[in-house]
This record gives C-alpha cells, structure tokens and sequence, in this order.
C-alpha cells in the first residue's frame, strides 16, 4: 500500500471515530434493521407467514452482538479500547511511585525541553523561508574564486579590486560572495532568459533621519527597479519602488517599513506623502511595506527602502562613498543580486546559461595574468530563505549547541532506562503471574511501553513549558546586546511542537523498549517461587544497567571537558591585556557629518562639544576617536618611512586631544596629542610600541617623520610619542602597528566620531547629561551606542559567554542526572545484596572491608566511563577548534580538571549507598528472611 | 433449488460489480441484486455483506451517504469511488486468471 493512500485510511478510521461510536452503532443498527424489515417483505410476499418472516429474517443476521464487535474491529476500535485501558493501568502505576514519576518527568523535561528550544531557533535562523509569495523560486547570485587575497607586493591577484560587503571561505570551493559590480548586474539584466526578475540589493550605513524634527537613526536598504515586483510583495499603502525610481536623477523617494511607519507616523495610513530628511537629503516616502515583509535579509530588517541610484546623494559625501563613477566600475563589487526564476526552468540550468556568460565578460574585466588566472566563477544557490549572512554565522554555534542537548537528553533516557530496570525486577512476580495466566508477551511489552511513552509525553509536555523559558533564555544569550537581532521570532510554532512530541516518542520508546523485553523474558516458574521480588539474580538486567551507567559517566565527560574548554575560552578572553583602562569609561557616537557639518567647521564642532563634555561635573576627562578603540572596526592604512619598504599593515585611528591620558593608556617615551596639536601646527603622530618594531628596529623614533597614504591625501608626520601597545579593533588578533593622528591633522576626514569619558562614578549615570550636552550642539544629530567600554568588550565575547554559561549548565545537569543515576542504581544493587551484607557483617566483616566492596564496584564503571570518555573527548573536541581562544583543544586542565570532578561526584554519588551498607544490621536482615 | 454460499475472497468483487452497474444502492438491494443475477444461487450471509461493506469503506472502495427509500424509509446507500473501480477491474483480473486455472486442471484428461 502506498504511504498515501495508507494515510487516507487512516485519516477515515480517525474521522469515524471521532464522529462517535454511539452514533455510528446507532446508523449500523437502523441500516440492518431496514435489511430484517426487508427481508421479511419479500419472505410474506412468497407465502411464508409473518412470524416465520420474521424469524426467518433475524436468523440469517446471526448474532448482532458478534457483527458489531466484528465491525469495531475492522475499524480498529479494539485497538483504540486497548490502549486506553494501557494508559489508565501505566498512570495507575506511575502515580504509585510519584518519586520515580517526578524524577524522570523532571529530567526528561529538561532534555526535551532544552532541545525544543534549540531546534526552534534553528527553525528560525536555518529553515524559515521569506514571507513572499513561491520563496522556493528565488535564487541567490553567488561567485567562488582560488584567492582573495590581495595583501603584499604584487597587489590586486584578482579583478575584485575594491569590495564593500562580506565575503567567506568555504572549504575545498575557495572564497566566496555575494556582491557584484554594477555592469555585471546589466550584463545579467540585459542576460535574462532563465529569470522572469533579476533584482538587486544592497544595505545603507547608518542613517541620519529627520521626521518631524526629530532626529534618529535608522537602518536602510537601497533595493533596485525591479526587488519589490521581484519578490512580488504588495505595499500595506501607498505604492513600492518601480524601475522608473531608480535611475540617476529620479526624485528622492523611499519605502517605509511597516514598523517605521508605525512607530513615526502612526500607521501606514498617514505615512504615505510625508517628507523625512534622510541625511541631510529631504526624500518623499511613497509607500509602506507589509507588516511581515522584512526584506531579503533575515539578519537586517530595514526601516526605508530607497532606489539603489539614490545612493549617490544619501552617501556620496565620504572619499570612499559613492561616486557616479561606481556604476561604471567593473572591478568594484558591492551589489547583491538575487532573482526570481522563470516557471519550469531549474538553478542548474540558469546557472549553466549564465556562467559562461559571467565568465566572458569577467574575462575583459581583467588587466593583468594573475588575475585572468584567478577569475571568480558564478554560482546560483537557493534563495527562499533569502541572503544566508545570519545562517552562516549561527549554524555552526547551533549545531553544537543541539549536540549538546542531544547529549543530555541521550543521559536521561539512559537513567530512566536504569530506573525502569530496576523497577522491572521488582516487578519480575507481576509479569510471571500475568503470563502464567496467559497474558502474551507482545501484550505485555506494548504495556510497559506505553508506561513508558507515557512518561515521555509528561516529560515532552513540562518540557514545552521549559522550551517557551529557554526560548527567552537563548535569545538573550544569542542576541548578546545585539539591538538589530529583531528580525528573527523562533517561538513555539507547530514545527517545534512537533519536534518535541517525536522526541517524546522517541525517548519513550528508546529507554522503554529494553527494559519491556527484558521484563517480558522472565522465566515463569522460578520467579513465582521467589519469596520475596528482590532476590533473584538478574544477571542480563545488571549488565545492561552497567553499560548505561558507564555510557552516561563517558557522555558526563564529553560535556565537563566542553564546559572547560569553554569557560577557559572566556577567561583567557577576559585575561587579555587590553593596554587600557576600561574601568569608568563611557562611549557614545555621533555623526554630524551626516546633517551638512562639514570642512573646517566640523572640527570645530566636535571640539566645542569635547570641552563641554570635559566640563562636566564627574567626568574626569573625556577626548574622542573616529571609532571605538576596543570592539569596534579598524581602519588600515599604509605608511611610508624614510628607509623601509612600504606596507599597509599599519592601522590608525583619527584621535582628539587628551585620548591618552582619557584611555590610559600610557605614553612611553615623548608626549601625547594635547590642544597644541591644531589644524594649522605642526602635523604630529604619536605611535604604539608594535610600530616602533617594526619599523625602527627598537630605536627611539622621537624626532622621525612618516607619511600617512599613499595616494594624493598623503600627510607627512613627525612622531612625537610612543605608547604603550593597546589593541585596536578585533580583540582576538594580536596588536598591529598603529599611529595615532591628530583627527584635526589627519589626511582622512572623520565623519562619525566616538567620545570616551573617563568617569569618577558609575559611567551610565553620566549618560543623561552627556546626551543633553550633545543635544544642546546640535539637535539634529542622534547620539547612538552609548555604552561602558566594559559592556562594549564584553558584547564581542557574547558568544563564547554563551558557550561557557550554557556548556557548564549543560554538564552540571548532566554530571547531575548521571551522579542519580549511579546513586539509584547502586543503592539498588545493594539493597538487593541486604542478605549477603548481612552474613558477611555476621561473620566478622568489618564496615570499611563493606564500603569498600561497593565504592569498588561504583569506581570501576566510573574508570571504564573514563576510560572510553578521555580517548573520544581528545577526539572530538578538535571539531569546536574555531570556537576557541587562546588553547589547543586537547588542553591538559580542562580535561584534568573535568576527570577530577567527574571522578570526585562519582564517589559521591556511590558512598551514600556504600555506607548505608556498611550500617546493615545482621540481625534483621537475617531475620528478614 | 440449491443455494450457495459464496466462495471466499469474491464477496468483494461481487458487491463492486453490482454497485458499478446500478450506482446507488442500500445493503438490502445489494444483497438482493446478487441473488438475483446469480438466479438465486449465491445467497449473501447478512453477517459477511455489512463487515464487508464497512472494511470497503475504510479501504475507501466505496462511499455511503443516507437517502430515502420509495417507501420514505432511511436507508444508507453506496456508491462506488474511483478507487473502488479501479479495485473492481483488478479483482476482476485476478478471478478469471484463478478460474482459468481451475478450469485447466478440472479438464485435464
């Protein structure tokens, strides 16, 4: 039979029954009724008397009572009957030992519950399509290329000479991306047989946005012609972006997001038409997105969508912004290209069509042999779950967080499992008696599997409560002060439920399925003639129960040295020697820049506000840079010393007065920038140790000139201080050369600026007046990102925050349910053992020689759990290599550390019971007899 | 006149036929029409046609729906799906092929 047409029956005999067994015995009675009545016609119409008729016609149905029960049958309606006489006996029997029911509904909980709530990000993050209409016909426009990389000599090794977007190493295809210049988005325009729409993407910076006066920021995306009819979504109001808006020289216009409009406006209903000034830019916002409509990225939900041509003039101000020039670049990647295949055509054969065609005009975007032999190849992938950026960054953190809770949950299914077979043996007269009066195995096993199962869905059901807790729990942890982690709602949909009930099923059947054989193998005579239900030698049930035990005491292990590897990650994280002061230090930006401040002006304008901010009452000191020293970006640049060859692995940071004395970071030889350094003296640098490494082999550099850039905003400096080193940027990666330039001094403007001040108390209370201070400026300029220097470091570390705090529960909670476990099964066996302790106390056994003879047996399984734990722990913790810092993962303490503990709450766990046995009275339990 | 039972496995078969042939028909009328295109031979066993019936419902062969007879009685009638033609044509199938076979060997000489 066919799956279908099984589930079709299936769903008929599920409608019947629910229809209601009364009602349909009720119609079957009335239908042979009719039959009888019949029948008895036609035997009066052949002469035979009406009581004859009757009988006659009554006669041939038989027993009604035996046609019903046949027909219940058909329609598997005993099986249903049996079942619910399963269940009532599996709750009668669980509520008789409430101790075991709670410790096994609780653990099971927590394992399911705690893998709900994984999958259900995963549902979110990894398997969620776009809320547009046929998602599955999207796809993604991709390239590979051998090399991307273009540091050292020979400079540019491919035709990507610029790129503004992110791009991923994927292993044995090379590097990959995303982005594409804009004459490769024409050429696949004007290319596009296999797509019925090709459109384009590409995320703003920041935004300044005026509505209504007042002054936020926003996020954006600039989206081509043909994205919204692409994706073919309606607007909540209004209209969207049509290919007439984004030419150059189109009006200004914007769509807002649902929740822009909301939050600005009060619904779509008054949106439409308004005026808002999008950085220094007054644009008119035509339309409104649909609510669910977040665009194309799951890890960015825009709040304006603009015509990608608009881009010139909204970001156009920056040296490296856009230039009209940018559309004509070929080499210049950028853009993100998505499209809407044509019905019937598949993205291999798009991709077979196009990529000959990408290959060809690439070709004649290259000038030199390196990059004609490194040309980056096109690839479509599937886009109904849209751009991957966000799938890439949390599958693998995801995935080991499920195998982790996947461990946990294999533990408490192995402990039940325990528990049930001890159960089992006292249960062995039940079973004997049951089978001796003729009950069937398979009969008896489907019963003690539905206790089982049983238990499993109370488990799954406190364990959706847990998951709807945990959900709340992770989102914090993954969010990790993210505020832009918006987009993404995993919440308890059906997917997830139903996940957490196959996994009740699961489990129930998994620790409940060995433990109903085994019980249902009982040899009947012998176990009848047993005085009392614990004395028997159940030798098969020992040995499988120490197999569980050793199995959970080796899967404990994996996780404690997980949970070590982590919390060490974290610390030496924490450990790193920043070079700074990061105690009582307050950063917020602000970007004037974007409201027409500019030239000279601009300057002045940051350092009037610097003073105030100087000024104020409980603030130390205060200075800025033109971006946060620590957790923020970077900038490189390169430098030229008189002497040495020319490279661009120095960073430097445009700074303000007092940024030294403000940080602390300390001045080693010479003086730091101060208010002597203006826009017309003597342009300085002061530069950090790593520099002066590098390129003055430990000598004292005081006095020497550099050139920062190389192209035409190139600035000769002379090097009056060194500093101490103190990382910039990427807190992981060592410190890189840096100088640090005057930012009135500096060959490169800065735009957005971040202050530092140096608090005398709590930095966040200054936060209040800080922002008056900046409003009074210039209220047209948000101030965003305020944040302590400490909470900005501990934001990079969120996820390796995440691992440690979640690992380490994980691995109590496993060491927990496993040290249980132990505990139960031990005090088992040496309850079982009351007789034989007893005789061996009667004869002279000391109580040590007893506590002794059980620890030993407790410490064996615990060495051979250990045994076969270390080698697999060396083995696989290699896979969570990438998510390490500062260690090798086969580091000697974490995994010292995880045995000791391991092997200490082992011994705990099995004393208990040892020395409850070595406290055995002989004479009762001799007596007991 | 002799009355049979009718052999095993065929009741299925014979309750699709005469429903294919006459559309709509309640349990009395289908026993009914069996005897009398049988010339009264096969003889339908009350207590074989509705389990019958029922399992033909659950393989959904058949459909039942309540009407009226002509003398205003409720009655369930029947009515074959296209499953349950489909079913008809491959009992049919298999029949001849048995008795073709049966039919060989009692004619062997």
């Amino acid at each position: 039979m066919r799956f279908t047409e099984w589930l079709e029956e299936l769903g008929r005999r599920v409608t019947t029954l629910f229809s209601g067994r009364a009602h349909f015995d009720h119609e079957m009675e009335e239908e042979m009724r009719l039959h009888r009545d019949l029948r008895a016609r036609d035997l009066r119409d052949d002469g035979a008397t009406a009581e004859e008729a009757y009988y006659s016609a009554q006669r041939r149905f038989g027993n009604s009572l035996r046609l019903r029960e046949e027909i219940h049958q058909a329609w598997g309606w005993n099986w249903v009957d049996g079942l619910i006489l399963d269940l009532r006996y599996a709750a009668r029997r669980l509520r008789q030992s409430p101790g075991f029911t709670a410790i096994a509904v609780l653990t099971l909980a927590l394992g399911i519950g705690a893998s709900s709530a994984i999958y259900s990000f995963m549902d979110a993050l990894l398997l969620r399509v776009l809320p547009v209409p046929d998602p599955k016909s999207l796809v993604v426009l991709k390239w590979h290329i051998a090399t991307l990389d273009d540091s050292g000599p020979i400079g540019n090794r491919s035709v990507i000479h610029g790129r503004s977007g992110s791009t991923y190493d994927v292993p044995h295809l090379g590097h990959t991306g995303g982005i594409f210049p804009y004459p490769a988005f024409e050429l696949f325009q004007r290319d596009d047989a296999p797509f019925l729409k090709l459109f384009a993407y590409y995320k703003t910076d920041r935004l300044n946005v005026m509505v209504k006066g007042q002054a936020t920021v926003a996020r954006g995306g600039y989206v081509s012609g043909d994205y919204f009819s692409g994706l073919e979504v309606v607007p909540a109001a209004g209209r969207l972006i049509a290919a007439d808006d984004d030419q150059a020289g189109s009006a200004a216009v914007a769509v807002a997001s649902y929740g822009f409009s909301q939050r600005h406006f009060g619904g779509p209903a008054n949106t439409t038409g308004q005026t808002i000034v999008v950085n220094n830019v007054p644009v008119t916002i035509v339309g409104v997105t649909a609510p669910e409509f977040f665009g194309v990225d799951p890890g960015v939900s825009p709040s304006l969508f603009f015509p990608v041509h608009l881009n010139v003039r909204l970001e156009g101000i920056k040296p490296w912004g856009f230039k009209p020039a940018q559309y004509l670049d070929q080499n210049s990647y950028w853009l993100e290209i998505m499209a809407r295949l044509r019905p019937g055509v598949t993205m291999t054969q798009a991709q077979a069509a196009l990529a000959p065609r990408f290959h060809h005009w690439v070709e004649t975007t290259a000038t030199k042999d390196v990059e004609r032999a490194n040309l980056p190849e096109l690839v479509l992938q599937e886009g109904a779950g849209g751009l991957d950026a966000l799938r890439r960054r949390y599958s693998r953190p995801l995935y080991i967080l499920l195998t982790l809770v996947a461990f946990i949950l294999t533990i408490a299914c192995a402990n039940i499992a325990n528990l049930l077979l001890a159960r089992a043996t006292t249960r062995r007269r039940e079973i004997a008696l049951r089978l001796s009066i003729g009950a069937s195995r398979a009969r008896l096993v489907r019963q003690l599997l539905t206790e089982s199962v049983l238990l499993a869905f109370l488990g799954g059901a406190v364990g959706v409560g847990i998951a709807v807790w945990g959900i709340r729990f992770l989102m914090v942890l993954l969010a990790s002060g993210r505020q832009d982690f918006t987009v993404i709602h995993p919440d308890l949909n059906w997917h997830v439920l139903a996940v957490a009930a196959a996994l009740s099923l699961l489990t129930g059947v998994l620790f409940g399925l060995a433990p109903a054989l085994q019980s249902s193998q009982v040899d009947v005579a012998p176990a009848l003639k047993e005085i009392r239900s614990g004395e028997s030698r159940a030798r098969s049930s020992l040995s499988l129960s120490h197999v569980l035990v050793v199995s959970q005491i080796g899967l404990s292990l994996l996780m404690l040295v997980a949970a070590g590897l982590f919390v060490r990650t974290l610390k030496n994280l924490q450990a790193i020697e920043l070079g700074i002061n990061r105690e009582n230090l307050l950063l917020f930006s602000m970007n004037a820049s974007q409201v027409g401040h500019g030239g000279t002006e601009i300057l002045s304008f940051y350092d009037g506000l610097q003073k105030r901010l100087a000024g104020l009452p409980g603030v130390r000191s205060a200075s800025l840079a033109h971006t946060g020293l620590v957790a923020d970006g970077n900038s490189s640049t390169c430098v030229i010393v008189p002497g040495k060859p020319v490279d661009d692995r120095t960073y430097y940071l445009n700074v303000g007065p007092a940024f030294f004395s403000t940080m602390q970071n300390p001045i080693l030889f010479g003086r730091e920038i101060d208010e002597r350094d203006q826009l017309k003296s003597p342009a300085v640098v002061v530069v950090n140790e790593e520099f002066v490494k590098a390129y003055f082999d430990r000598q004292n550099p005081l006095g020497h000139h550099l050139t920062f850039g190389c192209m035409d905003a190139a600035r000769d400096l002379e090097i009056i201080g060194v500093a101490k080193n103190a990382h910039y940027g990427d807190l992981r990666a060592e410190v890189p050369p840096v100088i640090y330039v005057p930012y009135k001094q500096s060959p490169v403007p800065s735009f957005e600026m971040t202050y530092a001040l140096r608090t005398a108390g709590d930095p966040l209370a200054m936060a209040k007046m800080a922002r008056d201070i900046a409003h009074q400026a210039d209220p047209r300029v948000p101030v965003t990102d305020v944040i302590t220097q400490t909470a900005a470091i501990d934001r990079t570390m969120g996820q390796e925050a995440m691992f440690a705090e979640l690992c380490t529960a994980f691995a109590v909670l496993a060491l927990l349910i496993a040290c249980v476990g132990l505990y139960g099964t031990v005090s088992y066996n040496v309850a079982r053992r009351t007789h034989e302790i007893g005789i061996r106390i009667a004869l002279g056994a000391r109580r040590g020689v007893v506590v002794w003879m059980v620890l030993r047996q407790v410490l064996a399984l615990a060495a051979l759990g250990l045994a076969i734990g270390v080698p697999v722990a060396l083995a696989t913790s290699k896979l969570i290599e990438s998510f390490l810092f500062g260690m090798k993962p086969n580091d000697l303490l974490a995994l010292t550390i995880a045995v000791l503990t391991l092997a200490g709450s082992v011994a705990l766990a099995g004393y208990a019971p040892a020395w409850k046995a070595s406290r055995i009275d002989p004479m009762i339990a001799l007596r007991d007899e | 006149m002799p009355r049979d039972e009718i052999p095993p496995g065929t009741l299925y078969m014979l309750i699709l036929r005469v429903l294919a042939r006459s559309g709509e028909m309640h349990g009395y009328e289908i026993a009914k029409s069996i005897e009398l295109l049988s010339r009264d031979i096969l003889q339908v066993e009350e207590g074989s046609l509705y389990p019958a019936l029922q399992r033909m419902l659950i393989k959904g062969w058949v459909k039942a729906e309540w009407g009226v007879t002509v003398e205003n009685r409720r009655a369930r009638y029947y009515r074959l799906t296209p499953a349950g033609r489909k079913q008809l044509e491959q009992e049919i199938l298999q029949f001849e092929r048995v008795i073709g076979a049966i039919t060989r060997v009692i004619q062997a000489s």
